[in-house]
């Protein structure tokens, strides 16, 4: 039985829908990543698989063990890091990893290799009384990720976990994760970067409450199969965008830094066509482009179509 | 089991870490019992007095004389006619006004009855009572001096009786002697006729616990009791809306670690610190203040110990229904501490309060906390005297406790 | 000033929000309010009292009946043995006992002092004193009653002493005691929430971490101060006049001087309680330690050394020069005075003085340590 499931899992808060009817599963040793604005309900879907928020109505089994009636049980197979870290500042690394430990139930022996686990995992080898207000940002992160998977749970799930680490931090921690998900452990986490959605095997883009779109990036990229997307680069961004909107065979623009992103409605026409049509407009047109569609492409398309249904 | 360990591990590690905060935890009580003690007395001396001296005779600068000489009073000016005291008054200069009136050193010459006015400034009420009652009582007193009769002292004590509108005012003597006397309360002269008469009353007063009627035996005891309130509410309301407000309480919430071994892991610590500061400001109660310690100081301990049960329990419920650590302390102050220092008999006495209220003063555990502490101190009872009120006290510190564990759930629901 | 309106609106949007807290700053004040105007006062009433009565004659019951027809006692026990007396004492179940030996009544028929015994429970010091004062009386009022009865004179005919003091009572002649813990609670509670609400408000900026904002604001200190502080005074002056309305609707409290004096009176205390808090907050890190330090510096000397409760004569000299700098007790005098006295703040002018100073020394001390602060 695959580690998560969920089926029409639901959240309200008095009239407010937070979670809407979402279902999903996850495979055992897979990494998903749930991508959507802030907001879309990200971390209420996380929290109730946590065991930490009772679901309205649906259901989740995690690590086989249903979370709406026995959400104790489930926080033993289940390791969990937030945006905050979640770490005691006025205690040191080394004296973070022994309350968790402690809290886990490790045994002495088990203790002593785990730490030494994480120490290594986290780069902070000898630096372990060094109290845990005083290390920077990407340390610290990588110390919560550590103190969360003590206890070498199956199940990880990870809130938001990069937020405000340098992009260098990110990319090293997103490393650990991928070696924590070839080991076998199943990994779900919320995310706003799209750029680290790269990194997980399916994407679940939640909006509003509901699931979007759940895929493989390639999958989801499929939306744009017939679509071309035409990048064309013009200094007048806005008003060139405007135009190219008046155009039938465009079905869409949008604004990416300086360029503007035009969606075709079929793949019929070329992208030079278009480029000529703007410069006979009187644009001083630099470059037009067929382009890949971009997971923000995506992000923005599958919005939108959420927004109109 | 060892989850409850590794909690009150982490909790004396981050006391460790905040000098300030534990520095304040053990040497405010000590501080604030060394002030409180002095302070906290409902003894009434010193009152400011202005005399509205209109005779200026002998006679009245002797009754005057005798305000000055009395621990009671301290005569802050000497004005010549009584329009003269309405400003002193006014103002709060003085708090009681003597006025002579012209004639005063002549009536007291012919033997005639003479009358002065005391005059009290009501604003302050319990003042009020006993610095007229000491007023009327000196006068009196002077009176008999005057009439060299040798009569027994008046086996009275200090108080004074309500000032009504039938009630003459008792004479009521400054020392303390229980002797029994033969003289009728309001004969003050010679004796005349041996008509046939009738034997009085003959009231012998005993004081017990406090002869003294020192208030600093019963006030110290007091003050104690409410420090330790005021001390392990607030810090017990910091214990759990802390990790909430940081973020750490979610993590917790996330692992194994049950409910009450959260409540238990912030109990422990807090309640070594609340030991030893009842340790300290018994130390400083008894070396210091001198208060008698009647009872045994192993079972004082061990109550207070049952009462910081208690307390912490209030302060953790309190944590875990606030969201913030300002609202947790604001609502610990203002709704826990301070009703419990007004309802608790304290200061104002609990059998004045409307009947609706005196039900709920049960619910207060400074209340019997407050009779212990007191028994124990002035009266040197033991156990089988106030096993009730332990009892209530453990349980209303288990209640409380489970309150607290209770609304600490770990899924939000 | 137009910055320092802006920091005292994004402030006070802040205390809306939190509904918990501005619903304590609101009701505290109503619940104490209700609580003193009818829970508690220092009246004498129901004193629980025992009798032993070894004679059981006319007489003695006349005694015990004039003490249970007082209205100030009320008879719970009855008693045969010396013990029970003791128990009772003991367990505080009595705070008086009345013990009446036998040949009373005799010993007052053949003319003689017949002796009986008032015990008094010692235990609560406040109220013993007055207790036996009442006893006393009852116990002469017993012996003139059975005089009067039975038509006879005491021993001795000169009763009128050479000199009686005649009591008169201003300002307060039923002896309310409502009406003199009013101005206290009026203090207490202004106190309380403007050093706590000041001091919590910039710990909180420091522990969450938006302090660097405010250290980065093109903002003098002053107008800082002055923004900060200004919602609470708005609230606390708001809360001191709703109490005084409140007293005099529901327990007739007489407001015989001017509304814009004791509007003055006021504020200046308050400016000293916000002032005391913003200080505090200047030398604490966390919103614990800051609540403590207000604790000790601002909540226990209103309630303790301002004269509020104990009056300040009876305490030791030193103590009493540790009261001198509690503004306290300045404005419980002014307030007093302004309020049930009817006299104008500029005879008080010395009270008001000292709560200037005060607040004064207070507000550059907190404006010296901020500036420091902030850079």
């Amino acid at each position: 039985m695959d580690p998560i499931i969920v089926r029409d899992l639901t959240r309200r808060f008095g009239q407010f829908v937070a979670v809407d009817r979402v279902s999903f599963d996850v495979r055992e040793g897979e990494i998903l990543g749930f991508l959507g604005s802030n907001g879309a309900g990200k971390s209420t879907t996380i929290r109730m698989l946590c065991g930490l928020l009772r679901p309205t109505a649906g259901s989740a089994v995690v690590g086989g063990i249903d979370v709406s009636r026995d959400p104790e049980g489930v926080k033993r197979r289940i390791g969990y890091m937030s945006q905050k870290f979640s770490l005691y500042e006025q205690l040191t690394v080394g004296q973070n990893i022994r309350f968790y430990a402690g809290l886990y139930g490790l045994s002495s022996g088990r203790y002593a290799e785990r730490r030494r686990f994480v120490l290594e995992m986290a780069g902070l080898e000898g630096r372990e009384n060094m109290l845990a207000r005083d290390l920077p940002g990407g340390w610290r992160q990588r110390l919560a990720l550590g103190c969360a998977i003590l206890h070498e749970p199956p199940i990880l799930f990870l809130d938001e976990p990069t937020g405000g680490v340098d992009p260098l931090s990110r990319r090293h921690f997103w490393r650990l994760i991928n070696r924590l998900s070839e080991s076998g452990v199943t990994i779900l986490v919320t995310t706003h970067y799209l750029d680290e959605a790269e990194y997980c095997h399916r994407l679940a883009l939640i909006h509003a409450g509901r699931l979007a779109a759940l895929g493989t990036t390639t999958a989801l990229k499929e939306i744009f199969a017939g679509r071309p997307i035409v990048e064309v680069q013009a200094p007048d961004a806005v008003a060139a965008m405007r135009a190219l909107d008046a155009m039938p065979e465009v079905e869409k623009t949008s604004l990416f830094g300086t360029a503007v992103h035009a969606v075709l409605r079929a793949a019929a026409v070329p992208p030079a066509a278009v480029g000529d049509r703007l410069r006979a407009q009187g644009f001083a047109v630099r470059g037009v482009a067929a382009v890949p569609p971009s997971l923000e492409d995506v992000f923005l398309d599958v919005v939108e179509k959420a927004g109109r249904s | 089991m060892r989850r409850t360990f590794f909690m009150v591990w982490k909790e004396l590690l981050e006391l460790r870490q905040d000098p300030k905060l534990l520095r304040m935890l053990l040497v405010a009580p000590i501080l604030q019992l060394g002030v409180l003690g002095y302070a906290a007395t409902t003894d009434v001396k010193n009152v400011p007095v202005v005399v509205a001296d209109g005779d200026r005779t002998p006679a009245s600068h002797d009754l005057i004389e005798r305000f000055d000489a009395s621990p009671y009073f301290s005569i802050v000016d000497i004005v010549n006619s009584v329009d003269g005291i309405d400003v002193y008054l006014e103002r709060g200069r003085a708090w009681m006004a003597l006025s002579i009136p012209r004639g005063y050193g002549q009536a007291i010459g012919s033997r005639t009855p003479a009358t002065v006015q005391v005059v009290a400034d009501g604003s302050d009420a319990n003042s009020t009572t006993v610095a007229l009652g000491y007023a009327t009582n000196l006068v009196a007193t002077y009176a008999q001096s005057l009439v060299a009769v040798p009569t027994m002292p008046t086996p009275v004590g200090q108080g004074f009786s309500a000032v009504g509108a039938d009630a003459a005012p008792t004479p009521v003597g400054q020392d303390f002697s229980a002797v029994g006397a033969s003289t009728a309360p309001t004969a003050v002269g010679q004796d005349f006729s041996p008509a046939r008469h009738l034997g009085t009353f003959d009231p012998q007063v005993r004081v017990w616990f406090n002869p003294q009627l020192e208030s600093r035996d019963f006030m110290i005891p007091g003050v104690l009791a409410l420090l330790l309130l005021v001390m392990t509410a607030v810090l017990g309301s910091m214990g759990i809306v802390r990790e909430k407000e940081l973020g750490t309480l979610e993590q917790l919430n996330v692992t194994p670690l049950g409910r009450w071994q959260l409540i238990v892991g912030k109990l422990l610590p807090y309640g070594l610190i609340g030991a030893i500061d009842v340790f300290l400001v018994v130390a400083v109660a008894v070396f210091w203040f001198q208060i008698p310690l009647r009872g045994s100081f192993l079972l004082l301990f061990a109550v207070s110990l049952v009462y910081l049960l208690g307390t912490l329990g209030l302060g953790l419920f309190v944590s875990t229904i606030s969201n913030t650590q300002q609202q947790a302390m604001m609502t610990a102050a203002f709704f826990v501490v301070v009703p419990m220092i007004y309802l608790s008999g304290f200061v104002f006495p609990i059998e004045n309060m409307p009947a609706v209220i005196q039900p709920l003063t049960y619910l207060i555990p400074l209340r019997y906390y407050l009779v212990i502490v007191r028994g124990i101190f002035l009266k040197g009872v033991g156990l089988e005297t106030f096993w009730k009120e332990a009892l209530e006290l453990l349980v209303f510190g288990v209640a409380i406790l489970s309150l607290a564990a209770a609304r600490a759930s770990k899924r939000a629901a | 000033m137009r910055k320092a309106l802006a920091v005292g609106r994004k402030e006070f949007h802040q205390i809306v929000r939190d509904r918990r807290t501005l619903s304590i700053l609101l009701l505290a004040p109503v619940m104490f309010l209700l609580l003193y105007g009818y829970a508690l006062n220092f009246d004498i009433r129901h004193v629980t009292f025992a009798v032993e009565d070894r004679d059981r004659t006319v007489e003695s019951r006349a005694l015990i009946a004039a003490f249970v027809n007082s209205g100030y006692f009320d008879l719970v026990a009855s008693v045969h043995d010396g013990q029970a007396i003791d128990r009772l004492m003991d367990r505080n179940e009595i705070r008086a006992a009345l013990v009446i030996p036998e040949r009373t009544g005799r010993a007052i028929n053949t003319g003689q002092a017949a002796a009986v015994q008032v015990l008094i429970n010692g235990d609560n010091a406040n109220t013993a004193a007055a207790v036996m004062g009442y006893a006393l009386n009852i116990v002469r009022g017993a012996s003139s009653s059975l005089l009067v009865e039975r038509g006879l004179r005491p021993r001795g005919a000169r009763l009128a002493p050479p000199v009686s003091a005649e009591p008169r009572i201003w300002y307060n002649p039923e002896l309310k005691s409502t009406l003199f813990l009013v101005p206290g609670l009026i203090a207490f509670i202004g106190m309380i929430t403007g050093a706590v609400s000041t001091a919590l408000s910039i710990v909180r900026e420091k522990e969450r971490g938006t302090w660097e904002q405010v250290r980065m604001a093109p903002l003098g200190t002053t107008p800082y101060i002055v923004g900060k502080t200004l919602p609470y005074l708005v609230i606390s002056i708001a809360s001191a006049m709703a109490i005084m309305l409140a007293a005099m609707a529901l327990f007739d409290l007489p407001m015989r001087g001017s509304w814009l004096d004791l509007l003055l009176a006021v504020s200046l205390f308050l400016a000293g309680a916000l002032g005391t808090g913003m200080f505090i907050s200047t030398v604490s890190d966390s919103q614990l330690v800051a609540f403590q330090i207000v604790l000790i510096v601002a909540f226990l000397p209103t309630f303790i050394l301002s004269g509020f409760i104990f009056p300040i004569g009876s305490m030791p000299v030193p103590i009493q020069m540790v009261t001198l700098v509690v503004p306290a007790r300045y404005f419980l005098v002014a307030l007093r005075s302004i309020v049930l006295k009817g006299i104008s703040a500029a005879a008080m002018w010395q009270e008001l003085m000292a709560l200037v100073l005060y607040a004064t020394a207070v507000l550059a001390l907190a404006s010296i340590r901020l500036a420091r602060e902030r850079g």
